[in-house]
């Protein structure tokens, strides 16, 4: 029997069907001026009627509906939906650390899977990689449709992992490059010696839900270490000298912990969303279990 | 319980080694190197208050703290600890180690000599020693020999200890005992040690210095063997005597009822020729006595050998020796002017009397002079008449005057039957001023007869010869008409019979060979058994004497004109016997054997040490070992 041919090696083509039937939920909505799919939370020009207001002096009079004017004598003008586009930003954290496990790859695919989402709800999908700290980021440009999706897979699978690039100042250089308001899905393992109130903050200013993916893979979910180790920075090449590593590591999942829910914290105090993800959880069921019952996705 | 105290804790201060040990520790630490994805989170846990805390972060270091143990174990194995016994600590000890010829007896057939368990004991006592503890081992025998200076070097004591062997000569501990009291004048020395079987002279003629700790072992298995070995000379040749003993064992022994009966053969070898083969039942401490008779014309050696049948833990006593002189007549020399001695001598058969009818010898066995020594020719026995010796001209003076015999030696040989009571003197020979008699006997001479104003009859016995000095003129006395001079002639020449082995002969005992005539200033070469050898050089009068004889066996002596061969046997009964003493008797005090083991400080060093190498295995293992949990 023929094999069928895989459009892109990120996602085999069962996955990929399934997800361009899927949808981005975004908690707000944070859209462009630009028409667009979705529905803008003031009154458009849609056809989809959403409600009435009163009249006041200087509305367009062709909004006005006659025949409530006609039963009570007063005037209401209709209001419709507003349709805006939406830009769907993803950043993906291309540094060094990433190369653990199975994180880069799983980013990769999400991010893939995030971007054929947006495009097929006809927004515009931008894709960030940041990898060497001080350098700009790999950009790919706004793109719409379902054509783009060729360009986003091209961009993806051709990603290389390595460098220092912190996930904290890459937000930041990425805000320097971007303009539109919308869904930010920042894939990275959030694993930076700097705070990241501030980017995030600059995030929200800028008119962008966040998504935050934390992908950990299972030595830094649950490392199995004793002894006494020297620990090398993948990033920065810095040491640390860890005397009974076995006895530390009830201290290092209260870190972990402390600082997942330092993350989800900063994330559900700017209207965004966070979650952490096994880097070695099946694509599918990331997409399909987990985030669909989170809503993050339908 | 009593807290194990240090011989060197100046050592202690190798304690301050712990400082840069941790220290190093901290700075060198190889550690395998990790790669992490980051080290955000790692660096948040390690600065973790609860995690840095000093205790926490020194528990964990397993390696640090085998380190320190390891330290701790070498500081304190070089601090010397010990476990107090309870026993005072003697910082020199010698110890008197009894290899006379009963420590060579078995305990059980084919078992251990009592010499090699007191050699275990010596072993331990040196493995045990201190570091600040010396030993000084000493042999004791019929004399003592010291096989080490004090040393606290266990090499040299333990070679010295192997090299210690039996030497078949009975037991006397005095030597020993003066020994360690010598040493006792350059060293403090508190207690000596004794280990011996307790088969030594129950009565010490010494005053004990210093405490002795007499470790007494175990007595050996029974035992048979020959005690005496004599001969006699008879009409026809000679009556040759043995005295063959059993051990009386005690009770409950292995070996039977202390009273057991061992057979036993003998056989009676001589010059090299079977002559006699018998058995013979000896009981258990109790002796058989042997009577063989030998016809020789000529001199001829004697073997006597002994074989129990069954065990018998002592084998140097099976065997003896017995060399018998050829019969002749005894050799006399008296000056034709003392025409009464002889006519004494010539009423005394087997007789050659000089000067007389054959020409006159160089050397006779008795000789009568009434002159200057140097006249006449040589002789074993001397009886000199009349005169003062020149080394006693010093000592007394011959005067004329009267005097008599007030008291006389009656158990002296020559002086046996002979009256001497009422015998007048017409000389006076009288002590010189200031002289005692003291003196005679520091100069070697013995009084046998003494008047009121000075000796009268001297005796000296020295380098084998035997002098009697007669200081008056016999002819001038009443001596010459009393019955007793005849029986003093008689006498003299039964001694000078005896002197020369006419009469009889005696199996010659271990220590030393017994003095030989040689040619003067000629060395000869001894060769004994058990490679024994030795070089002796005779003297101006060509007289050999002071030949060691350690062991039981003949002894040849070239060199000479004549090689000569002595036999010489263990025939001591005290040996053969076994019988070992209790309590040792000196003059002011009595030492019991010790009932329990010799009591020392158990050092404790090596333990340490095998904790410290235990120490050092778990850290080249833990350091080596792969960390478990990283990824190959």
């Amino acid at each position: 029997m023929e094999s069928t041919k895989q459009f892109t090696s990120l996602l085999d083509n069962s996955t990929l069907g399934r997800v361009e039937r899927m949808r981005l939920l975004p908690m707000r909505r944070m859209t462009n001026r630009s028409r667009g799919e979705h529905l803008a939370g003031k009154g458009g020009t849609s056809t989809e009627f959403n409600d009435y207001r009163d009249y006041s002096a200087g509305d367009d009079m062709r909004y006005v509906d006659w025949n409530i004017f006609s039963r009570l004598n007063r005037p209401y003008v209709k209001q419709y939906r507003h349709e805006e586009e939406m830009h769907v930003v993803i950043l993906i954290d291309a540094s060094a650390s990433m190369r653990f496990g199975e994180k880069f790859e799983k980013a990769k695919q999400l991010a893939a899977c995030f971007a054929i989402m947006g495009l097929m709800n006809l927004e515009k999908v931008s894709v960030f990689a940041c990898q060497h700290a001080g350098q700009t980021p790999q950009i790919l440009p706004p793109c719409t449709g379902r054509m783009s999706m060729k360009r986003i897979f091209s961009f993806l699978e051709n990603l290389p992992p390595g460098g220092d690039f912190p996930i904290d100042q890459a937000v930041e250089a990425v805000l320097k490059q971007h303009r539109g308001r919308g869904v930010c899905v920042v894939l990275s393992d959030f694993l930076t010696f700097g705070a990241m109130e501030r980017p995030m903050n600059q995030l929200f200013s800028a008119g962008l839900e966040v998504f935050g993916v934390q992908l950990l893979c299972a030595l830094e979910l649950n490392p199995e270490l004793t002894g006494d180790l020297r620990f090398v920075d993948s990033e920065t090449g810095m040491t640390l000298d860890v005397s009974s590593v076995g006895d530390l590591i009830g201290f290092y999942h209260d870190h972990l912990a402390g600082l997942q829910d330092h993350l989800a914290a900063l994330c559900r105090q700017r209207s965004g969303r966070f979650i952490c993800l096994d880097s070695g959880l099946p694509l599918e069921t990331m997409l399909f279990d987990v985030l669909k019952r989170k809503g993050w996705v339908q | 319980m009593s807290w194990p105290g240090f011989s060197a804790l100046i050592n202690a201060w190798w304690f301050l080694l712990l400082v840069p040990l941790i220290i190093f520790y901290f700075l060198k630490l190889r550690r395998p190197r990790f790669d992490i994805p980051s080290l955000a989170l790692w660096r948040q846990v390690v600065s973790d208050q609860r995690v840095n805390s000093p205790f926490q972060k020194f528990k964990r270091n397993l390696l640090l703290l085998l380190q320190i143990l390891l330290l701790c174990s070498l500081i304190f194995g070089a601090m010397q600890p010990y476990l107090s016994t309870g026993s005072e600590q003697a910082q020199y000890l010698p110890v008197l180690i009894d290899n006379s010829a009963s420590m060579a007896a078995l305990d059980v057939p084919n078992g251990k000599s009592r010499l090699d368990e007191a050699k275990e004991k010596v072993t331990k006592l040196i493995d045990d020693l201190l570091a600040d503890q010396r030993l000084c081992l000493i042999s004791v025998n019929s004399t003592a020999r010291k096989l080490t200076d004090f040393t606290d070097n266990k090499r040299l004591l333990k070679e010295a200890l192997a090299r210690l062997d039996i030497s078949q000569v009975p037991s006397r501990l005095e030597d020993g005992l003066r020994m360690a009291q010598a040493m006792s004048r350059v060293q403090a020395i508190d207690t000596v040690v004794l280990i011996s079987d307790g088969n030594v002279p129950a009565n010490i003629e010494f005053e004990l210095p210093y405490k002795l700790n007499f470790q007494k072992l175990e007595t050996g298995g029974a035992n048979v063997g020959i005690v005496d070995f004599n001969a006699r000379r008879s009409r026809n040749g000679w009556d040759v005597f043995a005295r063959i003993e059993g051990t009386k064992q005690p009770d409950g022994s292995k070996s039977g009822p202390p009273t057991a009966k061992t057979l036993c053969e003998y056989e009676l070898l001589q010059n090299g020729q079977s002559i006699k083969q018998d058995t013979v039942a000896i009981d258990g401490g109790k002796a058989e006595r042997l009577v063989f008779k030998v016809s020789t014309s000529i001199a001829t050696s004697l073997e006597l050998r002994v074989k129990p049948d069954g065990f018998d833990s002592l084998a140097t006593d099976n065997v003896a020796y017995l060399d018998l002189p050829a019969p002749r007549p005894l050799t006399v020399f008296c000056p034709r002017s003392m025409e009464t001695y002889r006519n004494a001598l010539e009423n005394i058969p087997d007789i050659n009397l000089y000067p007389g009818t054959d020409n006159e010898p160089k050397a006779v066995d008795l000789k009568f002079a009434e002159g200057p020594l140097s006249t006449g020719p040589e002789a074993r026995v001397r009886f000199n008449v009349g005169f003062i010796p020149d080394d006693l001209s010093n000592l007394a003076e011959l005067v004329s005057g009267q005097t008599e015999v007030v008291d006389w030696r009656r158990t002296s040989p020559l002086l046996q039957h002979v009256q001497l009571l009422d015998v007048q003197i017409a000389d006076d020979p009288q002590l010189a001023k200031g002289i005692s008699e003291r003196d005679f006997e520091l100069a070697g001479y013995e009084i046998l007869a003494t008047s009121r104003s000075g000796p009268l009859i001297l005796e000296r016995d020295l380098e084998g010869r035997l002098d009697y000095n007669f200081l008056f003129s016999t002819d001038r006395s009443s001596l010459v008409y009393r019955v007793g001079f005849p029986i003093l002639i008689q006498n003299a020449t039964q001694i000078a019979a005896q002197r020369a082995n006419l009469l009889d002969a005696k199996g010659h005992a271990t220590g030393t060979l017994p003095p030989q005539r040689i040619e003067p200033e000629t060395e000869v070469h001894i060769a004994g058994p058990n490679g024994y050898t030795e070089t002796v050089r005779s003297d101006k009068n060509g007289f050999l004497s002071g030949m060691g004889a350690p062991y039981v066996g003949t002894y040849d002596i070239t060199g000479a004109a004549e090689p000569l061969k002595v036999g010489v046997s263990l025939l001591s009964s005290s040996e053969t016997g076994l019988k070992a003493v209790e309590k040792l008797m000196f003059p002011e005090v009595s030492v019991e054997a010790a009932t329990s083991v010799l009591k020392t400080d158990q050092p404790l060093w090596l333990w340490f040490a095998a904790a410290g190498l235990v120490f050092l295995l778990l850290e080249w293992w833990y350091f080596q070992k792969r960390p478990s949990g990283v990824p190959g």
